[in-house]
């Protein structure tokens, strides 16, 4: 095992704060944000949508700065060394496969979609995507037909085994690929020569053509109707229904939302923040990241999508899109409204560009974690732990890309349920384990402002209370309540056999996961050994 | 929209959009931090 190595740095204050914002901005301030916000009370939805900001977000942005700088100080960049340099006890580093393991099989998928923003981008440019029958007269699943008929047969070229197997089609293949080998090139260069690099110029480039499109659905008028106006689609997004301040489901939609648009719990910040200095600023940085994170997603996400699917469809058709969710939105919607505007090819090539750009910094992001695993705790070099991930992926992407329910599954437990649990964890581990004055102390060296000592007690008691009703209601909810109602209704038998016979897909996913974690694991236990074999000698 | 509409959005674009050019005002004018640029 590796001694003591020199880790890398970032090169400049912006570019930290670019990558940092990269891993941030992701498909869902575009796709996921306004449709949440559209189905949960428009306007109202901002509440609690902000409360969570002030009580989850803010709290956990800084509780993982905190962590990951401390961490590379003492020579690690991933959870595993990370939890440990927080706590001294055994079991930290087993608890760190989570920043590890969901980041990983997040990305065995997300490279998988973020291609098809490629290959929709390169095949608007081409004129190769289909064009818009008519608006008259005809239901919003029939205009979108075509659409959703491509996406389907872009995806699903072909499928065996009774559809349990799903072959994509060559141009999603050959744009996978391509995807997939940009983004091991990148992480290659290492973080300041690739991802730094990456974020300076996708990040831009991400915000003009955000800039661009907003202007563009501002000055679309009333092609349809007179009352189908962009105004009226950000009344929709806007206008207040207070009754839905009253519903727990809005409020727990409001903190997830939080969760994910700032990329919490996925243990790629820790990473990042582990190429600092012990002196370099991380209060007024992470808050930095958030920001950005908060303009591309209120400002820049919400004025897009929801406002021109109104323009184009009234508002009961956007809410017919938006019950469709982000996918059927974004792939599907959007490429039927820029069909029928002029030089719409321009504008669907830059809507998937600013979605691929989203993506790609995002995935490396997610990848990092991995690559300084590797790098910190097994002494690889950039090239060689770029390598080993990159073949490693290759085989395992095949899982979500070809197995019918396998994303989902694994959607599920590594995006939607792992990262709040990863996080209720982090919290504790520092604020109750390492200490909250300590955390506090670590959080102000280097400094350029000063955080209001509330957040102190409020990243303590309030944060870990709220991840912890959160991880109960979504336990109750998803996993519990849909047993009990089959065991109930069906009996027991029928539950076992839904269990067992959930499809190929969803137990490969499953069993991908397990495994590994018991991967993981086994690795964390060998590095550690090798340390302590080698700190016995010296 | 009605005048509660524009007041969520003026407000939700004002929070973020000044946070936004606050932040990144003080990391553009503020101390610079130990980067080995």
């Amino acid at each position: 095992m590796a001694g003591p190595r020199k880790r890398e740095h970032w090169g400049s204050n912006i570019g930290l704060i670019l990558a940092m914002a990269g891993n941030a901005v992701g498909l869902g301030n575009f796709l996921r944000f306004p449709v949440q916000a559209a189905k949960n009370g428009g306007g109202a939805f901002m509440i609690p949508y902000f409360v969570s900001f002030l009580l989850i977000g803010l709290p956990l942005m800084w509780v993982e700065w905190i962590i990951g700088r401390r961490a590379g100080v003492l020579g690690h960049g991933s959870t595993p060394g990370a939890y440990e340099s927080v706590w001294r006890h055994p079991i930290a580093k087993y608890l760190g496969i989570m920043g590890i393991l969901f980041p990983l099989v997040i990305v065995t998928y997300y490279n998988y979609i973020e291609s098809w923003c490629l290959g929709y981008s390169i095949l608007s440019l081409l004129g190769q995507m289909p064009s818009l029958p008519g608006l008259a007269d005809t239901s919003v699943a029939q205009v979108l037909k075509p659409f959703s008929d491509f996406l389907s047969g872009y995806m699903n070229a072909k499928t065996l085994m009774g559809g349990q197997v799903v072959i994509p089609s060559l141009p999603a293949y050959l744009f996978f690929l391509f995807t997939f080998i940009l983004n091991i090139a990148i992480l290659a260069l290492g973080v300041q020569k690739g991802i730094e690099n990456l974020a300076k110029f996708a990040m831009p480039a991400l915000f003009i053509m955000a800039a661009s499109l907003v202007v563009r659905v501002f000055t679309l008028g009333a092609p349809i109707s007179s009352d189908q106006t962009p105004l009226s689609g950000l009344a929709f997004l806007w206008e207040p229904q207070w009754s839905a301040l009253l519903r727990p489901s809005v409020w727990l939609a409001a903190a997830g939302q939080i969760f994910f648009t700032l990329s919490l719990g996925f243990g790629a910040i820790i990473t990042y923040a582990s190429y600092l200095d012990e002196k370099d600023d991380i209060a007024l940085n992470g808050l930095a990241t958030a920001s950005a994170n908060e303009f591309a997603e209120v400002i820049l996400g919400g004025s897009i999508a929801i406002p021109a699917a109104v323009v184009f469809f009234g508002v009961v058709g956007a809410q017919e899109i938006a019950r469709g969710g982000s996918f059927n939105l974004g792939f599907v919607t959007m490429p039927a409204i820029f069909s029928s505007i002029p030089f719409g090819w321009v504008f669907s090539a830059f809507w998937f560009g600013l979605l691929f750009f989203a993506g790609i910094t995002s995935s490396v992001a997610l990848s990092q974690p991995v690559i300084a695993f590797l790098q910190d705790e097994y002494g690889f070099s950039k090239l060689r732990a770029a390598l080993t991930l990159g073949v490693f992926l290759l085989i395992f992407t095949h899982i979500p890309i070809m197995l019918r329910g396998a994303m989902d599954e694994m959607d599920f437990w590594a995006g939607t349920f792992g990262l709040v649990l990863g996080a209720t964890f982090e919290v504790i581990i520092l604020m109750w384990f390492f200490g909250s004055d300590m955390a506090w102390e670590e959080l102000h060296k280097g400094a350029a402002i000063r955080v209001p000592r509330f957040f102190m007690y409020i990243t303590k008691f309030v944060t870990p209370v709220l991840l912890i009703i959160i991880l109960g209601t979504w336990t109750v909810m998803d996993i519990i309540t849909p047993a009990v109602k089959t065991v109930i209704q069906q009996g027991f038998l029928a539950w076992l056999r839904g269990f067992l016979g959930s499809g190929v897909g969803v137990w490969a996913g499953r069993l991908f996961m397990v495994a590994t974690a018991i991967l993981f694991a086994w690795l964390i236990k060998l590095a550690w050994r090798g340390r302590q074999t080698q700190g016995g000698k010296g | 929209m009605s005048w509660q509409g524009w007041a969520f959005m003026i407000i939700g674009w004002g929070v973020v959009g000044s946070l936004f050019f606050w932040c990144f005002y003080k990391v553009l004018t503020g101390k610079k931090g130990n980067y080995n640029s």
